[in-house]
This record gives structure tokens, sequence and C-alpha cells, in this order.
């Protein structure tokens, strides 16, 4: 496998018969042995859980079988959504050793189509952060520079990518949890239109705002997984029944005359003049390729952060009270007698200072003599910053804007200032509060080589027009087919070593790392 | 909106609602925490929101009910695989009636 194996190049090889998807599972499964033990992306590799997988679809294969659409790729799932048999602690100690005994939908999905699920990828506890570093397991890093957060809350997943131990993963996306990680390191991430993936089996945080979707390393390749994972799906209510996109196809349209949004408050000040510049380039070079560009107002941006943080909380405070002792996870006794004592004795040694932070906000905001004050109010502001977007979506078809307003920071820079981590997000928030489909993609690198991603917005169900316009500023992107310069040099080693891979040789050794929950292969 | 003291009772009273017994030390810090972000949240004030419309759910303005119908679920077994505690084939709790 070249170093850039894409999505669809796995695919389509291994439909082909020119690999076997356990040839594509040992190479994956060879890189993360090779790179993840510092980058620290996975909770869990399936090792050979993974092989036998892979090895069920080359049978099938040889049974003259026509395979899925993901056929042998290696997926990375994000920790906080369910996998048969596999630990799933949404990066929380009450939940280590969990292993739930149902898939969530989307892996399901993927299973269906012949992917291999090649691990579970660190996170911040129950997706609650911007960093990772609220992984009750230790964070991962950065793998453009270690000493940099890969962003969170699907901070594994995006490292994962970056670092090309899989072609694609899956994140999930409250506040822009997709999307920031996908920015800070350089890959691509969407966050679907609220309704079109299915969130059963999605450990849930805030579940008006939840959306699970891809992290690829290209726009197609999440274009197809995104394909895959999307539909109706009668085990989750607010799943939509429409008719999956067309979302690959889409990626090869025309962008003529595509009317671009530049939403003046995005670009105001507070913004790293670099990343400004790196996202007005890309609008201009848009505008150059036969894009309208107009500057757009979404006049409530300053209050989403307030917004988003009052209603996301209050419904992590309701979710999360699931978690008491009893039916699964940590249970810590303290007195046995007591059934209270029990349950607050779980929860304060299971949760993590972040989530406790949050459920006790979340609580305050829903209690007696506040609902109105604050619950009431914030659910008020985000109707209008829903009106902002359907005004602006009047007058264009998308809305381009940098995905964060800094590139990856230093892990440690923000962690003890949480309202100053919380206002990182002021970019991705809106689109959640208001359950429009948003992307990030790589932009042009900062001057030390640090990722900068480009947010897309468009209108609901309408990721389509989303994904032409991402595939359009791929293709000549100042960041296209950039990789972490460790993980090339560490690819090059490999290559230049490497002897030819037998599908039936034993399965590589994984890292292990007393640090990690145990390993189940 | 009633600017709302982030004081140590009220982080107490907030963790009992919540079920968590926090230890001394997270009580101060807490309070000093959340003051800092509620104080942030009440810039929502500034906002004339009296004739708007609150969204709980952004897309469910119609949602679907699904026929009552039985389907196949978790066995009994697969449901108490992951119990902490098990008695009696149920989920063993403390005792909470006397």
């Amino acid at each position: 496998m070249p170093i850039e194996s894409s999505v669809l190049d796995i695919a389509g090889r291994v439909q082909r018969g020119e690999m076997s998807a356990a040839q594509a599972t040992l190479e994956a499964l060879g890189r993360i042995a090779a790179l993840d033990g510092p980058i620290h992306g996975f909770l869990y590799v399936a090792g050979d859980r993974a092989l036998a997988d892979a090895r069920a679809v080359d049978r099938r294969r040889a049974r003259g079988e026509v395979l899925g659409a993901l056929a042998g790729v290696p997926v990375a799932i994000k920790d906080a959504i369910c996998t048969r048999g596999l630990p799933t602690t949404a990066g929380s100690k009450i939940l280590a050793g969990y292993v739930p005994p149902y898939d969530a939908t989307v892996v399901a999905r993927l299973r269906r189509a012949d992917a291999i699920v090649i691990g579970k990828t660190n996170m911040d506890e129950f997706a609650m952060g911007s960093s990772n570093e609220n992984s009750a397991f230790g964070p991962a890093k950065n793998p453009w520079d270690l000493a940099r957060a890969p962003g969170g809350s699907s901070g594994g997943s995006a490292a994962v990518v970056a670092a090309r131990m899989a072609p694609c993963a899956l994140g999930s996306d409250t506040g822009g949890s997709i999307r920031q990680p996908a920015a800070m390191t350089g890959t691509v991430g969407i966050k679907p239109t609220y309704g079109r993936v299915s969130r059963y089996g999605l450990i849930a945080f805030a579940s008006s705002l939840d959306q699970i979707g891809p992290l690829s390393t290209d726009v197609r390749g999440a274009a197809r997984v995104l394909g895959v994972v999307s539909g109706h799906d009668p085990c989750d209510s607010t799943s939509l029944d429409v008719p999956v996109g067309a979302f690959e196809a889409a990626c090869d349209r025309s962008i003529r005359g595509l009317r671009i949004g530049v939403p003046k408050e995005y670009l105001a000040e507070g913004l790293d003049p670099e990343i400004k510049a790196s996202v007005c380039s890309a609008i201009d070079d848009l505008q150059r390729e036969g894009c309208v560009v107009k500057t757009v107002t979404l006049p409530h941006t300053q209050y989403a952060v307030g917004s988003y943080y009052v209603v996301a909380t209050a419904e992590a405070s309701s979710n999360l009270a699931r978690f008491d002792g009893v039916r699964y996870g940590l249970r810590t006794s303290g007195d046995t007698r007591d059934l209270r004592a029990m349950y607050g004795a779980t929860r304060d040694t299971g949760f993590g200072a972040e989530v406790k932070r949050r459920i006790l906000l979340g609580t305050f905001v829903l209690s007696s003599g506040y609902y109105d004050a604050y619950y009431l109010k914030a659910q008020k502001v985000r109707t209008l910053i829903a009106r902002d977007f359907a005004d602006a979506f009047r007058e264009v078809d998308v809305i381009c804007s940098p995905t964060s307003p800094t590139a990856a920071f230093r892990l440690g820079e923000k962690v003890d200032d949480p309202l100053a981590m919380y206002l990182g997000d002021i970019f991705t928030l809106p689109a959640s509060l208001a359950g429009l489909p948003a992307m990030s993609i790589p932009c042009a690198p900062t001057a030390t080589g640090l990722p900068v991603g480009l947010q897309l917005v468009a209108r609901a169900l309408d990721e389509e027009t989303m994904l032409a316009i991402a595939a359009a500023w791929e293709s000549r992107s100042p960041a296209r087919g950039m990789v972490p310069p460790q993980v090339a040099a560490q690819m090059a080693a490999c290559s230049a070593t490497r002897v030819p891979l037998d599908a039936r040789s034993a399965p590589p050794v994984v890292p292990t790392d007393s640090n990690r929950p145990s390993r189940m292969s | 909106m009633p600017a709302a003291q982030i004081d140590r009772t009220l982080v107490l009273h907030v963790a009992k609602l919540a079920s968590l017994s926090l230890v001394d030390s997270e009580v101060d810090r807490f309070a000093h925490e959340l003051g800092r972000i509620v104080a942030y949240v009440e810039q929502l004030d500034a906002l004339d929101t009296s004739d708007v419309p609150a969204t709980a759910h952004v897309r469910l303005d119609r949602a679907p009910w699904r026929p009552d119908e039985a389907r196949p679920g978790l066995t009994h077994e697969e449901a108490l695989s992951q119990a902490p505690a098990v008695e009696s084939e149920g989920f063993a709790v403390p005792l909470f009636v006397e």
C-alpha cells in the first residue's frame, strides 16, 4: 500500500482482487504498531478481530460475491460509538472495561459495506472538550507536532487519519468535535445535517446536537463513508426519512455560479491573521474558479457560545444521569447500604473534572428558579442563530469561514481555563445549533507548517453542494497531499525495509501501554 | 435575568440534584469556574427574546411514530453482562427500602 492510500483506492483494489482485505488490515495494524505509541490515537486496537473480519471479506470475494463500497477499508471508530464485543469507554473511567452487547447502527452499516473496524479512538471524556486533554486515559497528540493538541473531542480519530494509520474514521460532532480536530490535523471532517445519520449506539452527550460523521484523508473518501452510514433508522426517532444523497457524484459537480457567503462576523478581530489570510486566499481562489462571493451577516454569532454551553450542558446533565453504577460501568460502593451514597460516590470517582463541571452547569440551568432565565433563554437565542442562517441562505449556497480561530494549540495551553477553551469553538457552534451540515477541509498551512481548516456550511440536507465546493477546493489546495513530516519519514523507512506481506502471517504486535484500557485480542 | 451568585451553597445544592458527591476542594473550584461561565452566559440577556419561540430540537416538527411491533432485543444474559453486580438474575443495588 503506497503512503497515500485513500478510501476509494483501497476499496477499489480489494473489490478488483488486486489486494486482499487481510493485506489492507495488516498494513494498517503495522502502521499503528509503528506510529501510535507517541500519538496515542487509539484506546483499543482490534488486532485479531479485525484480521478475522478481513479474512471473512476475502472469503466472500473468493466465493464470487460482489463486495461492498468499503471493501477491506480499515475504519477507526470514535470510542463514543458502541461496537459489539469491542470495549467502548467514551474516554471515561466510568465506562472502563465496558463491552457493548450491540453495534451502533453506523457500525453495522460499515460492516455491511465490508469495512474493517480496526480500533477505537481516543477522545475527550463523553466528547466534552476541544483538545483531547479530557480523556481519562491520557490525550492523543497531534501528529504534526506531538507537543500540540489534535483538537477535540474526536481528536483520536483525527490524529489516526492524519498519521495515515487508517484512511478514514468516524467521529461525533456536538459543537465542532469533528470539524475542529479535522482542521487541527489537516484532515477532512464532515458533520452531517442533524438527523442524516442515526445516533443509535452513540453514547449521548447532547441529543439535540449530536451527529456522527466521517473523517478522512480526502473529500471523496469522506463522501463515500458518509453515504454508507447515512439513511433512515427506526432505532433513532430523530433520524430523517430522506433519501441518501449522491455524495460522491457531487464531488465532480461544477462549482461555476455557486454563491459563497463569507460571514463578516467570522473574520473580525481576534482571528489569527495567518488563519484569516489562508482562508481569504482560498475564497479568492474559489472566486477565480467561477463562484460568486458575497459578504453575509450572521448577527447573533457572538451569542453562540453562551447559548450552546447552556443547551448542551442541560442535555448532558440529563443524558449522563444514566451512569449510576447499576447497569454498566464502574461502581464505587462506599456504604453498600445507601443507594444515593453509592450513586454519588460512583459518579464522583468515575467522572473527570470537565464532565462534572458540565453536569453541574447543566443541572443548574435546569433547576427551579433558573430554568427560564438560562435554559429557555438559550433555546430562544438558538432560534435567532438558526434564523441568521436561514436569512443568509436566501442569498448564498454555502457559507465559508475558518473552522477554528487558531491552528493547533499546545497541550496544557488552555487546560486550566475552561471558558477560554469554550470560546475557541465560536466558528463551529452556530451550525450545530442550527442543525446544518458543515465540514472542514485543509486550507493552506501556517508558516510553521501547521494545518489550517476551511469550514463550509450548507443548507439542511444539502451536503452535496458543500461537497462539490470541498472537492473543487481540494484539487487546488496548497495543503493537498500534505502528510505530517514524522509520519512521512516513518513510512518511507517502512517502505524501504518492507518484505512482501503474506496475509496468512501472524498479526503484528500492537503497542501496549499501561495507561490504556485492557485490550481484548 | 437574575444574576446568580454561584457560591459553595449553590454548588452543593446542584451537586446533590446531580447525584455527585464532590470532595471539598472540588466545591470551591467549581464555584469559581461556574461563576465565570455563568457570568459569561448572562450576556444573552442583552437580546430581547420576548417574541422569539424556543428551539428545543431543530428538525423534530413531525417526529414519526414507528409501529408498535415486537422485535428481537438483547437477551437477559446480554443485558446483565455489563452490570457491576448481579443477583437473582437482576441488577443488584444497595437496599433502598427498609
